[in-house]
């Protein structure tokens, strides 16, 4: 039982260091490391799971906040998307094919994968002209960047195409339980043309409040399981705040290399899921 | 045009909203550690029923802290009169209580 809950920490606190610095909940990590490794239910690790995206969009958020590399305008704008999104998505549940969903959101995955690989040497993105409802909404942010030493300064584009990508993956999280982050930071790195770091630190920000409300409901049916729910959330509190004291000191070509191998994962494991 | 602007975001009497959503995630993250660490502690004295209530009331803690977020967010839009971004708030806010009924009356 020691020792078990040891190692259920220790692999939390990995979750909790890469998923901060991406902007992704950890889901693929603590899922199959609690089914596969602990044989714990899938119910309860999803729970588990959840309840950890939100340790560590929570631990993550305090050093990006003060860092001023977190969005907060961009965040509240586009959770409107992934909010309303996950609603849709929670009622249009069982009258849609899942296995098409799964393809759709895969390919849609592996073609952001293929972008991503293309532009893995730009540092930042350059000649972003924004646009009207950006600039109405004041959207565009500056951050101090303290691998470059220097202050950056960007501009948002892609307003309401980002709206409504956000919308779909608040939907492939009401329905599949997937995609925390991982369709977030290619719609903001892509579609809004927001630098790399300020993009994981924004997604981080945002799926917080995604997982809260899944949690909430997953702690009324009791699939939250104290004893297996503790020491992962308290695992990937702390790999979230080491994780981005680290990240803060990356460049951002590092970490859109770190992503693009999960963000292929994902699509292809999302793909195989749907054709099986 | 944006290297000349001494700061982006219009100044305000308060303090940047990012801090004080900071300082709100950074309380609720500590409490919610705090709680968990002592519930483990607990189990490893095998004071089961009492580490499994520490425990839980942490994960409450820590759950509650995002929906403060947004909550905290929207009064400070509303204090500095920004009401889009406080609409804003309030469609995030209600979509979340929504989806929470949906989910435990469905589920």
């Amino acid at each position: 039982m020691l020792v078990q809950t040891l190692e259920i920490f220790l692999i939390a606190i990995t979750a909790g260091v890469f998923g901060s610095m991406l902007g992704l909940g950890g889901g693929i990590i603590i899922v199959p490391v609690l089914t596969l490794l602990f044989n714990v239910p899938m119910q309860t690790a999803v729970a588990a799971s959840t309840v950890s995206i939100i340790a560590t969009s929570t631990g993550a958020a305090v050093a990006f906040l003060q860092d001023r590399l977190t969005n907060t305008r961009v965040a509240i704008w586009l959770e409107m998307g992934t909010s309303t999104g996950a609603l849709s998505g929670a009622l249009i549940a069982g009258y849609l094919e899942q296995r098409f969903l799964y393809i759709l959101f895969g390919l849609l995955l592996a073609y952001s994968g293929y972008n991503m690989f293309k532009t893995r040497k730009n540092e930042l993105p350059e000649g972003v002209l924004p646009d009207r409802l950006s600039q109405k909404l004041q959207l565009q942010g500056s951050y101090t960047d303290r691998q470059l030493g220097k202050k950056i300064d960007y501009q948002v584009t892609g307003t309401i195409p980002g709206l409504i990508v956000m919308y779909f993956s608040g939907i492939a999280a009401g329905l599949l339980g997937i995609g925390a982050g991982i369709f977030k930071v290619p719609a903001m790195d892509q579609i809004m043309r927001i630098p790399f770091k300020a993009s994981t630190a924004t997604s981080n920000f945002m799926i917080g409040v995604t997982a809260a409300s899944g949690a909430v409901v997953y702690f009324a049916r009791g699939d939250v399981k104290p004893m297996i729910a503790g020491p992962v959330v308290l695992g990937v509190l702390l790999g979230a705040i080491l994780g981005a004291i680290l990240m803060v000191r990356l460049k951002s070509s590092t970490i859109r290399k770190l992503f693009i191998p999960i963000i292929i994962y994902t699509a292809f494991e999302m793909i195989y899921r749907g054709l099986k | 045009m944006s290297t000349h602007e001494p700061d982006i975001h219009p100044a305000s009497p308060h303090e940047p909203i990012e801090i004080t959503l900071a300082r709100l995630l950074r309380i609720g993250s500590f409490i919610a550690a705090v709680l968990i660490a002592a519930g483990i502690g607990t189990m490893l004295l095998g004071k089961e029923a009492a580490a499994t209530r520490l425990i839980t009331a942490g994960l409450l803690a820590l759950l509650a802290t995002p929906i403060m977020r947004v909550i905290a967010a929207g009064l400070i839009f509303i204090r500095e009169k920004d009401w889009r971004f406080a609409c804003f708030c309030l469609v995030v806010i209600c979509s979340l209580a929504a989806g929470i009924y949906l989910g435990q009356t469905h589920g």
